[in-house]
């Protein structure tokens, strides 16, 4: 049985060595996190102007309320108005984020103006088990316009229902702004 | 000093050669498999873990006489896990194309095997220096094997080579190998890389078998050679005796 003394020692060294990681993560967290940023702000460019097959876009980042959106949503998370270099606009993109037991999933979903119809989508963070199967099996082909939404029989069966699923609710949410 | 030396190089080369992690001790198949689609990919994931197992096995080695033996598990799942979250933070900030590529499996640097392994069986034991030698031995080994690997998928899957797509500072160049419709996809995916692996196991065990097997057959022969001497003295000495007796 351990004493007194050798438990309050254990528990000093862990304690010990967590705080000091904790400070480790933390000015990491500190000198990386503006970078981030960027590069998450940069690939949602870059997404957009796939999406909407634009050299560049203007994007106006709006709340849900600012939009018109007041449905209830699990995996809406920000609504963009996308208009083209000339101040046109192109359509909205929803950003939305989920997760299942085999990782998180963030995107972009576009739809267009005109026909009020869902484009193409971009990924901006992909952290699924399956992530490259993922993409080529399911979300390079949707947006080659192989498939539909509701069809679901590739590899990674689970990340695609959830794509779909995200999908689906950003839809709803942008023709609630379209309407 | 010069033995030294050579106890740092034996130290070195035993996990590139003799304990290579992945082709010797087959740990850390799981990112060995999904992380060698391209040379580039596996070139990132093999860095990035050897970081962490030079980082870690340091730390430990350097804490080895402070954490006691009842918590040593969770101190050195800690430090491991506190290098991975760092490397990780670093390959998103800096390298964000290695970081989207490598996905999940950076994460999961934190249950390799090999990392809590050399901690605990090497780290744990010895000396700052020799634990950041053995550290890069690890390191360089599986990153090598890992190499390997990816060299047969991204050939064989693709017929090509090519570099600037993860990290984007090196100028994209694509180098054909096979020409365009003889390329074999199975190889990028994960049967691919299962094939890859076990046919990379089996011509190792071969060259091993077959070392064993000169190295028996040598001592046969030696034996043979030996016995044939023995009998040919003995042979001699009967001759010489009789010859003696008939005089």
């Amino acid at each position: 049985m351990l004493d007194k003394k050798k438990i309050i020692l254990t528990s000093i060294v862990l304690g010990s060595i967590a705080a000091c990681s904790g400070v480790l993560i933390g000015v990491t967290n500190l000198i990386t996190k503006d970078r981030i940023a960027i590069n998450e702000q940069n690939k949602i460019n870059e997404g957009m102007k796939a999406i909407f097959e634009q050299n560049s876009v203007k994007i106006e980042e709006l709340s849900l309320e600012e939009a018109g959106i007041t449905g209830e949503y699990k995996y809406v998370e920000t609504f963009y108005l996308v208009k083209d270099e000339n101040g046109e606009e192109l359509g909205c993109a929803i950003r939305t984020s989920g997760s299942n037991m085999y990782g998180k999933i963030s995107l972009i979903a576009g739809f267009d103006k005109e026909d009020q119809s869902f484009i193409s989508l971009s990924l901006i963070t992909n952290e699924q088990t399956y992530a490259t199967t993922l993409v080529d099996n399911y979300i390079n082909p949707l947006n080659d316009g192989d498939r539909i939404l509701d069809d679901v029989s590739c590899g990674a069966t689970y990340g695609a229902k959830l794509v779909r699923d995200m999908v689906n609710e950003g839809q709803e949410a942008a023709l609630e702004y379209f309407n | 000093m010069s033995k030294k030396k050579g106890q740092t190089k034996a130290n070195l080369l035993k996990g590139i050669f003799v304990e290579n992690p992945l082709f010797v001790s087959i740990l850390g198949t799981c990112p060995a498999l999904a992380t060698t689609k391209s040379l580039e990919a596996a070139i990132g994931m093999g860095i990035l873990f050897t970081i962490v197992l030079i980082c870690s096995n340091v730390l430990v080695s350097l804490l080895r006489k402070i954490i006691p033996e009842e918590i040593k598990t969770p101190a050195y799942i800690v430090i491991i896990a506190t290098f991975v979250t760092m490397v990780k933070m670093f390959t998103n900030a800096f390298l964000p194309e290695l970081y989207s590529t490598l996905g999940v499996f950076i994460s999961l640097i934190v249950v390799n095997c090999i990392v809590l392994g050399r901690a605990e069986a090497y780290a744990s034991k010895n000396t700052v220096y020799d634990s950041f030698i053995d550290a890069v031995g690890m390191g360089i080994g599986y990153t090598l094997a890992i190499m390997l690997m990816a060299i047969f998928r991204e050939i064989l899957g693709t017929g090509a080579f090519s570099f600037g797509t993860i990290f984007t500072f090196i100028p994209y160049f694509k180098l054909q190998i096979i020409p365009k419709g003889y390329e074999i996809s199975l190889f990028t995916t994960p049967v691919g890389a299962f094939i890859v692996f076990a046919l990379i196991l089996a011509v190792i065990a071969f060259i091993k078998n077959r070392k064993t097997e000169l190295k028996n057959y040598r001592d046969r022969q030696e034996k043979i050679r030996k016995a044939q001497a023995a009998k040919e003295a003995a042979l001699k000495a009967q001759q010489a005796t009789n010859e003696g007796g008939n005089k």
